[in-house]
């Protein structure tokens, strides 16, 4: 509608005129009091553009989020689409990984140039990443969520709004931080402090799993705090927005039949957030899934076996593609580099499972507040 | 002026006469002595003095932001958690003051049930809605539970139009299923006094009118006290009137003495619709 009259009203994109529906009155906007008006000046000018653009101008700029990942899922899965002919469905349940000889001729598979020798097993990353994603989870669920209620519930509205602030630092500190932390402090300390514990507990089957030799300190165990540490905020700020739209009479009727704080918790806040919960940890677990620098750092970056126990090496699918990207690259016939591109489309295919549930979920339970 | 020994002891006599006659008559649900509220300093409810008996409706009524809803809120002790709220005064509940410090609010809110102005069912079934404050205050053995959900729900009238979805939400019901799910609810935990906040300001006339006989089926067994904005409520449902305003309790008084002979300017005005 807005191209039709702006046809009407002189030249569209004119960096002289304001928006037809422009709502301000124009004495206002060259006060002097106002320094910058050559900020005010684009401003108008890009609300000009905004206005009268034609709709398929917006139409095109909307779909851009949706071709660029269309474009990336396909482009990767064009370079890893030789790896997936050769490795086949061994790639995700085998567990060796070889480069092959750099120095002999190479073979052809499938019509495939390969280095001799050269075998793909992504299994102890698959089952890595989703172990240090689930012990992330273990810790960064319960903690968000008693400290979104406690910031909510109990703090002054002052109080919690510095929480907040402080809770979008941590999301805002780099990585590299996180795992310079992991690896220089925490990992030691779970080593030296709760290794030794830990080995009280008996060796029997399961079990045995929480206990073991401890290295240098980096390992699942590691890892996972770390990883858990980075995806609280995400969680807990969700959590604190959703506990927040809990309707303040739902909370009164609980109080007034004689809840304790504890129960309205439990038996009215909860009900009303779960789905929202479980959402948000999709989220999070999304974040955990992709997380590479301060991964690859903690966990001891070991190739070809799964974990033994919480203490071992281990390795990811996101830390693997760092670490390997650079001896991928000697090898001549390409090969490796495609099959980290097959291991990238794992991840991908991982994550998007992991963010399109949680969207599913998080809408669900925006409907469910505005229906009720 | 003297007074013989024998003259006083006759009057003293006559008094507590008298008063045993009132406390068997009549006695005090509520008792408000000089209570007065503040949100962050500011007045919202001014030296309230009032007493409600037991087993009777009263009806609080006024204009907008008169404080009633705070004055009903601080009855159960609502507005302690908000912030900025302090008080002056004392509100006694069959004799025991609401806010001594060794109150335990639990059962003070188990004593003193409340109904708010728009339907808050709590999101789980509707079964769990009403079993959920039974069990919280251990009222009954969970073998009772069904028995207890079925019972108030026929209270309220809602049985019939429910019992076939117990484990359904409730918010699949109306508005007026909804508030009456929230009575039973309140009823539930067994209260001597039940707060209503103009329960009925978000419901349809028949719904309206299905709350209101069962409010006055619920007295005497029952102290209700009901902030309304429906004048015609009050005349409905009330035995004694309360008008606020501006925070203050212009005049407390029985129905018909409120409606018909106001003794208070305001209150005539308001109650004939000249403002409010």
């Amino acid at each position: 509608m807005s191209t039709h009259t702006s046809s009407t009203q002189g030249l569209p994109f004119s960096p002289l005129r304001g928006s037809p529906l422009s709502a301000s009155p124009k004495g206002q906007l060259n006060s002097s009091k106002y320094p910058y008006r050559v900020f005010l000046g684009l401003a108008r000018w890009w609300r000009a553009v905004v206005e009268q653009s034609p709709q398929y101008l917006s139409a095109v700029l909307g779909a851009i989020p949706f071709l660029a990942l269309v474009a990336i899922v396909i482009i990767l899965f064009h370079e890893a689409f030789p790896a997936i002919k050769v490795n086949g469905g061994g790639f995700v349940t085998h567990s060796k990984w070889s480069v092959g000889s750099e120095y002999a001729n190479p073979i052809r598979r499938d019509g495939v140039a390969t280095p001799v020798g050269a075998t793909y097993g992504a299994w102890p990353l698959i089952l890595g990443t989703l172990e240090a994603s689930a012990l992330a989870l273990i810790i960064a669920v319960p903690v968000s969520l008693l400290s979104a209620l406690i910031v909510v519930e109990k703090l002054s509205a002052r109080a919690s709004r510095w929480v907040g602030v402080f809770l979008e630092i941590l999301v805002g500190i780099p990585s590299v931080i996180y795992g310079l932390w992991g690896a220089l402090t925490l990992g030691p300390f779970l080593a030296h402090h709760l290794a030794p514990i830990a080995n009280h507990i008996p060796n029997v089957p399961i079990l045995r799993f929480f206990r073991g030799p401890t290295y240098n300190g980096e390992g699942l165990l590691t890892a996972g705090v770390v990883l858990g540490i980075m995806i609280i905020p995400i969680i807990a700020s969700t959590a604190r927005d959703l506990i927040r739209q809990v309707p303040a009479s739902l909370k009164d009727g609980g109080r007034a039949i004689g809840m304790t704080d504890f129960e309205v918790s439990r038996k009215v806040i909860w009900p009303w957030i779960k789905s929202g919960i479980v959402g948000a940890t999709f989220l999070g677990l999304g974040r955990a899934l992709g997380e590479t620098m301060a991964v690859l750092m903690t966990c001891g970056a070991v190739l070809g076996t799964t974990a033994h126990s919480i203490f071992s090496n281990m390795n990811t699918i996101a830390a693997t593609i760092v670490s390997q990207l650079d001896s991928a690259q000697t090898d001549g016939t390409g090969f490796a580099v495609r099959s980290l591109a097959e291991l990238g489309c794992i991840l991908i295919v991982i994550t998007l499972i992991c963010n399109i549930g949680a969207k599913l979920l998080l809408s669900r339970a925006t409907h469910d507040t505005t229906t009720t | 002026m003297e007074i013989t020994k024998d003259k006083a002891i006759t009057q003293l006599d006559n008094f507590a006469n008298v008063n045993q006659l009132l406390v068997a008559e009549s006695p005090k649900a509520i008792n408000v002595c000089d209570f007065t509220g503040r949100f962050h300093g500011r007045t919202v409810v001014d030296n309230i003095n009032l007493e409600i008996s037991d087993g009777s409706i009263t009806a609080i009524v006024g204009p907008s932001g008169c404080g009633k809803s705070t004055f009903l809120r601080s009855i159960n002790r609502m507005n302690d958690r908000i912030s900025g709220w302090s008080r002056q005064g004392s509100i006694e509940l069959y004799g025991e003051q609401v806010y001594a410090n060794d109150v335990e609010l639990l059962s003070l809110r188990r004593r003193v049930g409340m109904v708010f102005q728009r339907p808050n069912p709590f999101p789980m079934s509707i079964e769990e809605n009403i079993a959920c404050g039974v069990r919280a205050h251990r009222l009954a053995p969970r073998s009772h539970m069904k028995d207890i959900v079925r019972a108030r729900l026929e209270e309220v009238g809602l049985w019939k139009a429910v019992s076939g979805r117990l484990k359904e939400s409730p918010f699949q019901l109306s508005g007026g299923q909804q508030q009456l799910l929230c009575l039973a609810r309140a009823l539930a935990v067994q209260p001597e006094v039940l707060l209503l906040d103009e329960p009925t300001s978000s419901l349809d006339p028949i719904s309206t009118q299905a709350v209101e006989e069962l409010l006055k089926e619920f007295v005497p067994e029952l102290t209700i006290v009901i902030v309304t904005h429906n004048l015609a409520q009050a005349k409905r449902i009330a035995d004694n009137v309360a008008f606020f305003m501006n925070g203050s309790l212009v005049e407390f008084g029985s129905c018909e003495q409120i409606f018909d002979s106001p003794k208070e300017p305001e209150t005539a005005k308001y109650v004939s619709g000249i403002f409010g």
